[in-house]
C-alpha cells in the first residue's frame, strides 16, 4: 500500500491557519479594547475636557481602524469561498 | 423498469441525504454564537440557511468535479450503486446525529459509496490507500491543527482585552468582552457559507453523475439548474429544521462558551477550512469545529475537556466510513436483485429512518444523548464550577441510594 501524505500543504495549512487567525483575533481583540476605552472616557470628553476629547477620538480611530482590517479579511474569506469571482 | 424512474429515485434520495447534511451540519456554524447569545436560536438557524442556499447557487463551477478516488477508475459506477451508497449514508448520519456524535457527511456518503462498490465488484473496486490518505490522516490533523489554533486565538484575545483589578476600579468599565458578540455574527456566517459552497455541491455532483450514467444528461460537463435549486433548497432546508432541534436538546450544553472564544473558534474554523481547500489538503468542516471548540475551552483559565467525551467523538469519526460503508454493501446487496430489491431497499431506509426521528422526538428534552454536532464537542468543555457541582449532584444521588438500599434491607 502506497500511502503519501502532502506534508508540504499541511504546513502550509497549519502556517496559514495559525496567522490569519491570530491576525484577525488579534485585531478584533485590539478594537474591542480600544473600543472599551473610549467609550470609558465618553462621559468626561461630553464635559469638554480636551484631554478626554482627544484620548476619546484617537481610541476610537485606532478600534474603526482594527474593525476595518477584520473587514478586510472577511471580504478576502468570502473571496476564496466564491468560486465565480476570478482568481 | 423504466430507467427514468429508477433515476428519479436516486435523485429523490440524494436530495434526502442532503437535507440530513444540513441538519448534521448546522452547529458547525451556529453552535457557538448560539452558546454565546450571539445569535437568538431562531435567527441563527435561519442565517445558516440562508447561507446554506447562497453558498450552494455560488459554488456550482466546482459541482460537475465531483470525484470519488477512493474508488479505482475501473469501476463503472452505476445508478442502483449509488442509490445503495447514499442510503447507507443517510443511516449512518441519522444514527451519529441520534447519538450525538459530530461525524462528517462527506465521510458518511465516500464510505456508502464504497461499501456498495465492494459488493458490486468486490474489494479490488476500492483504493484503500487513498482512503487513509484522505480519511483517517485528516481524522488526526484537523482537530490537531483547528485546536491548536483555536486555542492560541483565545489565549491572544483574552490577554488583549484584559483589564488589572485597579484598571477596572479607577475607570469603572468593564473588559468590554461581550463586544465579540458582534464579531461572532460574521464568523459563524462565513463558516455556514463555506459549508454551503462545500456540502450542496457534492450533492449535486452525486445527483449529475447518476444523470449522466442513465441517460438522462449528455455530459457531465454543466450542471443543470433544476439540480442546483433542488440541492440548494435541501441542504438550506435540512440546515434550518435540524438547527430548530438542535436549540431544544441545547440549553446548558454550551453555556460554558464565552464570547472571545466563540469568536476565536469561529475565526479558526473558517480560517482552517479555507486554507485546507486553497492548498489542497481536504479537512472536514465537522471535526474542524470540534477541534476549535475543544481548542477555546482549553484556551481560556478554567476551561477543562471532557477527554472521554473527546474520545467518543474521535472514534465516531474512525467509525463513519466503516459504518456508513457496512450499510451501504447491505443495500447493494438488495438493490442488486433488481427493481424490487431498490424499492425495498428505499423503504426500508425510510422506515429506519422514521423510527429514529421518532426515538429521538419521545426523549428529545431529558436525554443528554441528544446533543449533536459540536454541541457534543463542547460538552466537553465544562468550567471548574461545572465540574463540582456536577460532583456534588453526584453524591447527593449516591447518599440517596445508600439509603434506599439500607431501608430496604430494613
Amino acid at each position: 500500500m502506497n500511502i503519501t501524505i502532502n506534508w508540504s500543504a499541511f504546513i502550509q495549512v497549519l502556517a496559514a491557519a495559525l496567522g490569519f487567525t491570530t491576525l484577525i483575533v488579534a485585531c478584533f481583540s485590539t478594537g474591542v479594547r480600544l473600543l472599551t476605552n473610549a467609550q470609558n472616557v465618553a462621559s468626561k470628553a461630553r464635559k469638554g475636557n480636551a484631554k478626554a476629547e482627544q484620548s476619546e477620538s484617537l481610541n476610537l480611530i485606532g478600534a474603526y481602524l482594527t474593525f476595518a482590517v477584520c473587514l478586510s479579511a472577511l471580504a478576502y474569506g468570502i473571496y476564496l469561498v466564491v468560486p465565480f469571482l476570478p482568481h | 423498469m423504466d430507467p427514468i424512474f429508477i433515476v428519479g429515485l436516486v435523485v429523490a434520495i440524494a436530495l434526502f441525504f442532503d437535507f440530513t447534511n444540513g441538519f448534521h451540519d448546522t452547529a458547525n456554524a451556529m453552535a457557538t454564537p448560539i452558546a454565546t447569545g450571539a445569535l437568538k436560536p431562531k435567527v441563527a438557524v435561519a442565517i445558516a440557511a440562508l447561507m446554506n442556499l447562497a453558498g450552494a447557487f455560488l459554488s456550482t463551477t466546482v459541482a460537475k468535479t465531483i470525484s470519488v478516488d477512493m474508488i479505482n477508475d475501473g469501476v463503472s459506477i452505476t445508478a442502483q450503486m449509488v442509490f445503495a451508497g447514499l442510503t447507507g449514508a443517510i443511516l449512518w448520519n441519522l444514527t451519529t446525529w441520534f447519538l450525538g456524535l459530530p461525524s462528517s457527511s462527506s465521510h458518511a456518503l465516500f464510505g456508502g459509496l464504497i461499501g456498495s462498490t465492494v459488493t458490486y465488484f468486490g474489494l479490488a473496486g476500492v483504493n484503500f490507500a487513498k482512503m487513509i490518505e484522505k480519511v483517517f490522516i485528516p481524522a488526526l490533523f484537523a482537530p490537531l491543527v483547528a485546536g491548536l489554533v483555536a486555542f492560541i486565538a483565545t489565549k491572544v484575545a483574552y490577554v488583549i482585552t484584559a483589564r488589572s483589578q485597579a484598571e477596572r476600579k479607577e475607570t469603572d468599565i468593564s473588559t468590554g468582552r461581550n463586544k465579540f458578540k458582534i464579531g461572532q455574527i460574521f464568523s459563524s456566517s462565513l463558516v455556514a457559507l463555506s459549508h454551503g459552497t462545500n456540502d450542496a455541491q457534492k450533492t449535486m455532483g452525486v445527483i449529475t453523475l447518476v444523470l449522466v450514467a442513465g441517460g438522462v444528461q449528455a455530459s457531465g460537463d454543466h450542471v443543470e439548474l433544476w439540480v442546483v435549486m433542488s440541492a440548494a433548497a435541501a441542504i438550506a432546508l435540512g440546515t434550518y429544521a435540524g438547527g430548530w432541534r438542535i436549540i431544544k436538546t441545547l440549553g446548558t450544553g454550551l453555556s460554558e462558551i464565552r464570547p472571545p472564544q466563540g469568536f476565536a473558534a469561529e475565526v479558526s474554523t473558517a480560517v482552517t477550512i479555507l486554507a485546507s481547500s486553497k492548498f489542497g489538503f481536504a479537512l472536514s468542516t465537522t471535526q474542524v469545529a470540534s477541534g476549535s471548540v475543544i481548542g477555546v475551552g482549553l484556551g481560556r483559565k478554567g476551561g477543562v475537556v471532557r477527554w472521554n467525551k473527546a474520545g467518543q467523538i474521535f472514534v465516531g469519526w474512525l467509525l463513519t466510513l466503516p459504518a456508513a460503508g457496512l450499510v451501504g454493501s447491505l443495500s447493494a446487496l438488495l438493490t442488486m436483485q433488481g427493481d424490487w430489491g431498490l424499492i425495498v431497499d428505499g423503504l426500508l431506509t425510510l422506515a429506519v429512518a422514521a423510527a429514529i426521528f421518532t426515538i429521538s422526538r419521545r426523549n428529545r428534552i431529558n436525554s443528554t444523548n441528544l446533543l449533536s454536532e459540536v454541541e457534543g464537542a463542547s460538552e466537553v468543555v465544562l468550567s471548574a464550577r461545572q465540574i463540582q457541582a456536577n460532583a456534588k449532584a453526584q453524591k447527593k444521588a449516591d447518599a440517596k441510594s445508600k439509603k434506599k438500599s439500607k431501608k430496604g434491607k430494613k
